[in-house]
């Protein structure tokens, strides 16, 4: 069994946002990107559990972005995946979540997998439409929010259980096929030092994103996005809590339903 | 010509839930603003004669249905399917809708991408011109900005709950077409659903409540965390937690709020003796309105909330329990 896992490289979750000169993006310049989105770390985990625990052939990982997205790539390998690929974007060149899951899908042709795992979604543009429209274009089934995972190699069938409203679902389905991980059985691992210095050395192949034209050409939707983001903005900072005063509990509550009832409308 | 937006309802616990009425009626709104068009409720799956009928009374011009036991199981792949095989119905599509229900989150990019369409999830605000050109907003980066977005071809969005208003009910009754599944790619055959196990009983899940009352590690100890539920119930609210109270084991990981957990948009939230830590704020900032309640008048919920109450929750929460139930009446 050959596992592909899909990662992306975000911002820093307290980085300090600020809209870049054209008003249609963030301003990158000056923005530090973490190592990895914190959803993929979980997948990764998983990926990696399942290679452990059911002796899997391997565990690739495959990125699209620019050159800095080598550094997902790397930590991916340093938490235990084998190989990686980045596809690498140009600078400036826009993307959009189906755009990525058409390059995706491109370069996973030429993966072996059996498993394709993304993470539950990523933490800047928090679309979550990577996972099924993958799926669709490599012809394969979809299965999103897993929470639990256990491949049965025989039959290519997967025991699965997936977040619903109020609940969760016990299911089944074939694969190959493509899962978003909503949690993995265990915390992700974090890499130690000689781990680090063996991911250097670990194999990364940069396909450059126009090798994959052709064949990304023929797919719904084409070699461009079929979204554009005409405006980012910022909303004014939140002036801090309106502070009720009382004396008694009885009298916050009444102060705080009156004010939510006639100022708030929510009540 | 009629332009024509398709809903596509996620029905399945047996009824429309909330966020397929909120995609209904913004839908009504949407075709109104581009100087009119038709709203077609698309139901997709197994068994669905009460939920034709429960569709037919909010205000649609048209239901379609591809009822089918192929589809007893959800799988993206086979509702996508599923949907196309509506597309043609329509005289001109315009735009596809789905409420971002976690079914409508895996099955509008799958769709996007089977008909090459721009796809946006979880929208908040959705502008149509007479020209028929749709843009969108959505939060991102947890909720701390917001980017309009243009899409190409036939639209596919899923619209995230709380966002919209909900018509009444109207009376009428639309006519209701029954299209055939027809044979299935190999991708979408063969899931097959064991059981669904409930997590949360008979109150609101967390992801679709107008209110959330949620507790954190100030109220001291898992046998006070009732209060939190007691004020819950008469709201009829969701119940929520901080990830603290998670890992102290009060309460089930299905609780937790925040960046690792479930992250909400109510109407109103109320956080009681949570403190505020950046992944459980991660979690809140798109609640239209915020209830702090902590006896730290420094703590960093309060720059987030809209209202504060410096106190203890372990007193507030019931004087807040007993009010809610005299307003109410007998």
């Amino acid at each position: 069994m050959d596992v592909l896992v899909c990662v992306k490289q975000v911002p820093d979750p307290e980085t300090k946002l600020r809209v870049a000169p054209s008003g249609k993006a963030l301003d990158t310049d000056g923005v530090k990107f973490t190592i990895n989105n914190t959803y993929d770390e979980a997948m990764v985990e998983e990926a990696l559990r399942m290679k452990e625990e059911f002796g899997f052939t391997s565990v690739r990982a495959l990125s699209v972005g620019p050159a800095r997205a080598e550094e997902a790539l790397r930590a991916t390998l340093a938490m235990g995946a084998d190989e990686a690929v980045l596809v690498e974007t140009p600078p400036g060149m826009e993307l959009d979540p189906l755009f990525t899951a058409r390059l995706l899908a491109a370069a996973a042709a030429d993966i072996p997998h059996d498993l394709v795992l993304v993470g539950r979604h990523a933490q800047d543009d928090e679309a979550g439409a990577v996972g099924s429209a993958l799926g669709e274009y490599l012809g394969l089934p979809s299965y999103s929010f897993v929470t639990e995972l256990t491949p049965v190699a025989a039959s290519h069938q997967l025991k699965m259980r997936r977040y619903l409203e109020g609940g969760e679902e016990v299911f089944s389905g074939p694969f190959p096929a493509v899962l978003s991980i909503l949690k993995g059985a265990k915390d992700p691992r974090t890499p130690t030092l000689p781990n680090i210095l063996k991911a250097r050395k670990k194999p990364l192949k940069k396909i450059p994103v126009k090798d994959l034209e052709a064949k990304v050409s023929v797919l719904k939707g084409g070699f461009q996005p079929t979204s554009a983001v005409t405006s980012f903005t910022l909303p004014p900072p939140r002036s801090g809590a309106k502070m009720l005063e009382f004396q008694t509990p009885e009298e916050a509550a009444t102060k705080l339903l009156k004010v939510l009832k006639e100022e708030a409308k929510v009540l | 010509m009629t332009l024509s937006i398709l809903v596509v309802t996620d029905q399945r616990d047996g009824h429309l839930k909330g966020a397929s009425l909120e995609a209904l009626s913004e839908a009504r709104r949407v075709a109104a603003q581009a100087g009119g068009g038709e709203v077609v409720a698309a139901l997709v799956g197994s068994g669905l004669s009460a939920v034709i009928e429960e569709a037919k009374t909010r205000g649609v011009n048209r239901v379609l249905v591809v009822d089918d036991e192929h589809l007893r199981a959800f799988s993206a792949s086979a509702y996508a399917q599923a949907v196309s095989r509506l597309i043609p119905k329509l005289t001109l599509p315009w735009a596809i809708f789905l409420p971002d229900s976690a079914l409508g989150r895996e099955l509008a990019p799958r769709l996007g991408a089977l008909l090459g369409a721009g796809t946006a999830t979880a929208v908040v605000e959705i502008h149509a011109d007479p020209a028929g050109k749709v843009t969108v907003k959505r939060k991102v980066f947890g909720g701390k900005a917001t980017e309009t977005l243009e899409l190409k071809g036939t639209p596919v969005l899923s619209l995230r709950p709380n966002s919209f208003a909900v018509d009444a009910p109207a009376a009428g009754d639309p006519p209701v077409e029954k299209v055939e599944l027809g044979a299935l790619p190999v991708h979408a055959q063969g899931v097959a659903v064991e059981k669904v196990v409930s997590t949360r009983g008979d109150t609101p899940e967390l992801t679709e409540a107008a209110i959330v009352v949620s507790g954190g590690r100030g109220l001291k100890g898992p046998e006070n965390f009732v209060m939190v539920e007691d004020l819950a119930k008469v709201l009829g609210a969701a119940v929520g937690s901080s990830r603290a109270v998670v890992d102290a084991g009060w309460r089930p990981a299905s609780y937790q709020v925040g960046q690792t957990g479930k992250i909400i948009a109510p109407q109103l939230y109320i956080a009681a003796g949570i403190s505020g830590a950046i992944q459980h704020l991660v979690g809140i900032t798109n609640s239209r309105c915020i209830v702090a309640i902590n006896k730290d008048p420094a703590a960093p919920i309060f720059k987030v909330a809209d209202y504060g109450l410096a106190g203890d929750a372990l007193t507030i929460l019931p004087a807040l329990t007993a009010l809610v139930t005299k307003s109410k009446g007998p």
